[in-house]
């Protein structure tokens, strides 16, 4: 079995006047910068095996430790990279490794240099250079938003200042050595005395987390897992004005205002019935479009907090891509997977906006979306998206054969990686969209150049015989799970948050 | 399992609909997980409420056109709609003590508690029900209601922006462990989302008897730039903050424990000009 590459991103630059272009690829734990001109891979990196023991203890979907202490320690293994982005200026990369740690490199001189690695609280699921391509905004499980500066400051742990950024550098370290909370005067109910009993029995309470030692801010926080983090600006009087919007597990998208004062939520953007996983924002309008577990796009216009319409992923395309995955999947592995029990449950995995020249010349731009698993990819021209309502917007499907899992522009070319699991089949695949003549119709070709140039990360041996499907689909697949067990909840039940003094004790009250 | 059918049996067996209900059949254990995903119901958004079932008697004939801009989806056109909106929430109301003794003292303000405990919700749905049929006369507590809700999560799917004229914190649970402060109704991050929800110039009141959540409390509103905090002079003129001392369930425990109970309120200031 050789590994996917499971990120990726494109750098383009005119450094001293000389157009460049690469690709930066993350294959498990391992990251490699190619040569796009020259067709070769220029730099590895390795994630090291982590010697501290700051592998994402396992913590439940509920936020709290696992009810039984696991005794178990996790194999060692170096950590994989879960996320993978550029700044603006092209000058630096940002990867977030599965360890929680946020690494910065810098890709100047055609090199890859990792030049900071800062673990945050809980583990990233997003990040973002904003344009100032000076500060890192990254949002996570727990539904936080933090700012950091890209390159850390000098001296480490110099407390903030804060602007209005709601928590500053003491963050957690607002947490006094223990003290009893309550004295016994003060605790009336049998409940809370349970509570207070239980925390003077515990003696290892002064196990609190490390107070992080570099600078940072707490922007604004959901609580609720975070899926997408954006940052976007607007013009308004003359004036530019910045957004963060941040999509949740919860079916949320909120829009707040960006740093300094992102402790202002202008709105929502609701109406989504299932998790938002992906957020896309369309260059040059108001228009965002938002997918997650519905077979619907929501096109909305954000500053206005406004559902513009919603695109219908027709029965037709994702039925088709449901049994080409099988297909592909009992071609591959001779089994069916496990999907197979959530056959209707689109998760959308990915969306994009890519070149897609029109026919007769202009620069237009496509919206291109992936669905977990589904070996296609889905095409909308951008032009299409403001249509209105009871319009139908033309959808084209491009056919991959295999999962697509994380794409790059090159021009006027989209690189996609793809699932593609079986040694010697490749793991990239290179097209050039057009829009055709018909409205919203698009037509794409085979790159067969550039996935000449790619061919060196198709070789670049990643054969590893402990690799197996499992693990593989709990790194590249985890969008779906995203989806609520609902109907599962009992009353009973509903008091019970742990085995822990404060929870589990009967209401008793005393009128 | 046999726990709540039981007890949902045994309620219904001793009384008929709008009579009191009786708190011991209502009991449920005290903590909810703020986290969990639980088996909510909760609008998509607020324009996808109903809430002339909590309020039939403010039901406005429809005549409401579908321009509604938070009307995100045009999908409810159908929904009954009510002459005005809730301006005051208990949040984390627990047996609705607090509730019914506001209702009656501002009759034209709809109060709404919230609360994330299932029986303890049908409780206050039941009272409020009672109330308004032995109040038939004076039409009394047509404006208090109660629904189940996570508020750490769900708040802006029930109200709009800068609707909330009074929010009430009431004896919040405590969660005393450091680990569990996340589990609080009180942090910075969702002082934005109160923020949101609230009328520049309106009040979050808060009252505990735990001195260490007092001060959490009061240093995290206190960090938070959309609000100010409410002078104690003010305080002492405000009726509500009264109310709330004497009137919720767990004042009046601490009451007769002789506890001490911190209050502590906050205004919502106007949002800055943009930069
Ligand atoms: C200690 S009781 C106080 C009840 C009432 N406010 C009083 O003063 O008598 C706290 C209440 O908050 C409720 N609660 C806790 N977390 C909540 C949440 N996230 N959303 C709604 N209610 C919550 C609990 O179920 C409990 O009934």
């Amino acid at each position: 079995m050789q590994h996917p590459y499971q990120c990726i991103a494109a750098i383009e630059s005119t450094a001293q006047g000389q157009a460049s272009s690469h690709l930066l690829a993350a294959c498990g734990h391992r990251l490699v910068l190619v040569d796009v001109n020259d067709s070769k891979i220029i730099t590895e990196w390795f994630s090291a095996i982590s010697t501290t023991n700051t592998a994402e203890a396992p913590e439940n979907d509920d936020g709290e430790r696992p009810k039984k202490k696991q005794k178990t320690v996790p194999p060692v293994k170096p950590a994989n990279i879960i996320k993978l982005t550029v700044s603006p200026d092209q000058a630096h990369a940002v990867a977030v490794t599965d360890d929680k740690y946020v690494r910065v490199f810098t890709i100047g001189n055609g090199k890859l240099e990792e030049i900071s690695q800062r673990c945050m609280p809980k583990r990233p699921c997003a990040v973002q250079v904003l344009p100032d391509n000076a500060t890192i905004i990254c949002g996570d499980k727990f539904g936080d938003v933090y700012s950091l500066p890209l390159l850390p400051t000098a001296s480490e742990d110099v407390p903030m200042v804060a602007d209005t950024a709601l928590e500053s550098a003491t963050l957690e370290a607002d947490e006094p050595a223990f003290k009893p909370s309550a004295t016994n005067l003060t605790v009336h109910t049998k409940r809370n005395r349970k509570a207070l009993e239980a925390q003077m029995q515990q003696k290892a309470f002064s196990a609190k987390k490390e107070p992080l030692k570099f600078d940072h801010k707490l922007l604004l926080g959901h609580v609720s897992m975070l899926t997408g983090v954006a940052y976007a600006s607007r013009n308004v009087d003359g004036r530019d004005r910045g957004y963060i919007i941040t999509a949740d597990r919860d079916e949320h998208i909120r829009i707040s205002r960006g740093p300094p004062q992102s402790h202002v939520i202008e709105g929502y953007c609701l109406g989504h019935k299932e998790f938002v996983s992906k957020l896309c924002l369309i260059p040059g309008t108001d228009l965002s479009v938002s997918g997650g577990g519905e077979n619907e796009l929501y096109v909305w216009d954000w500053p206005a907090f406004t559902l513009k319409r919603k695109i219908h992923l027709t029965d037709e395309v994702v039925n088709t891509g449901e049994s080409n995955a099988e297909a592909s999947r009992q071609a591959d592995d001779g089994t069916m997977s496990q999907a197979d029990s959530s056959k209707k449950d689109v998760a959308v995995s990915g969306m994009w906006i890519v070149p897609c020249p029109a026919a007769h010349g202009g620069t237009e731009t496509a919206l291109v979306v992936a669905i977990e698993r589904l070996p296609m990819l889905l095409a909308i021209p951008v032009n299409q998206l403001g249509l209105p309502r009871g319009q139908d917007v033309n959808i084209t499907t491009i056919d991959l054969g295999h999962a697509p899992l994380d794409l790059a522009c090159i021009g006027d070319s989209v690189v996609v990686s793809l699932d593609a699991r079986e040694e010697g089949q490749s793991r990239f695949q290179a097209i050039k969209l057009q829009e055709v003549q018909e409205q919203g119709m698009i037509g794409n070709v085979r790159d067969g150049e550039m996935e000449k140039r790619l061919a060196c990360l198709n070789s670049y041996p990643t054969a590893d015989a402990s690799l197996d499907g499992k693990t593989l689909d709990d790194l590249l697949y985890n969008v779906g799970n995203l989806r609520k067990r609902r109907g599962w909840g009992d009353s009973a039940k509903e008091g019970d948050d742990g085995p822990d003094g404060d929870a589990g004790v009967d209401d008793v009250a005393e009128d | 399992m046999a726990g709540p059918a039981k007890k949902r049996q045994k309620r219904e067996d001793n009384r008929q609909e709008g009579q009191m209900p009786q708190k011991k059949f209502y009991r449920q254990r005290a903590h909810a997980n703020p986290f969990s995903d639980h088996d909510l119901t909760y609008p998509s958004c607020p324009a996808a409420m109903d809430w002339s079932q909590h309020f039939p008697a403010f039901t406005v004939a429809k005549a409401v056109s579908s321009t509604d801009a938070l009307d995100n989806d045009h999908e409810h056109e159908n929904i009954q709609q009510i002459s005005q909106q809730v301006a005051v929430a208990d949040i984390g109301c627990g047996f609705g003590g607090l509730l019914f003794a506001l209702a009656p003292k501002m009759p034209k303000t709809l109060i709404l508690g919230l609360e994330i405990r299932t029986s303890v919700t049908e409780f206050v749905q039941e009272k409020a029900k009672a109330l308004r049929n032995q109040n038939g006369d004076s039409g009394l507590y047509q404006n208090v209601s109660c629904i189940r809700a996570n508020t750490m999560k769900f708040l802006p799917n029930f109200f709009t922006k800068g609707q909330l004229e009074k929010i009430f914190l009431c004896f919040p649970d405590p969660h005393f462990k450091a680990r569990k402060h996340k589990a609080r109704i009180v942090s910075t991050t969702l002082a934005s989302e109160y923020a949101y929800v609230m009328k520049p110039g309106g009040n979050v009141y808060t009252i505990t008897d735990v001195e260490d959540l007092h001060l959490w409390m009061a240093e995290h509103f206190e960090a938070h730039p959309s609000f100010e905090r409410v002078s104690d002079e003010e305080l002492e003129r405000d009726e509500c903050v009264q109310t709330m001392r004497t009137e919720t369930e767990e004042g009046k425990k601490v009451e007769r424990n002789n506890g001490t109970k911190y209050v502590v309120v906050f205004r919502r200031l106007e949002d800055p000009p943009w930069p």
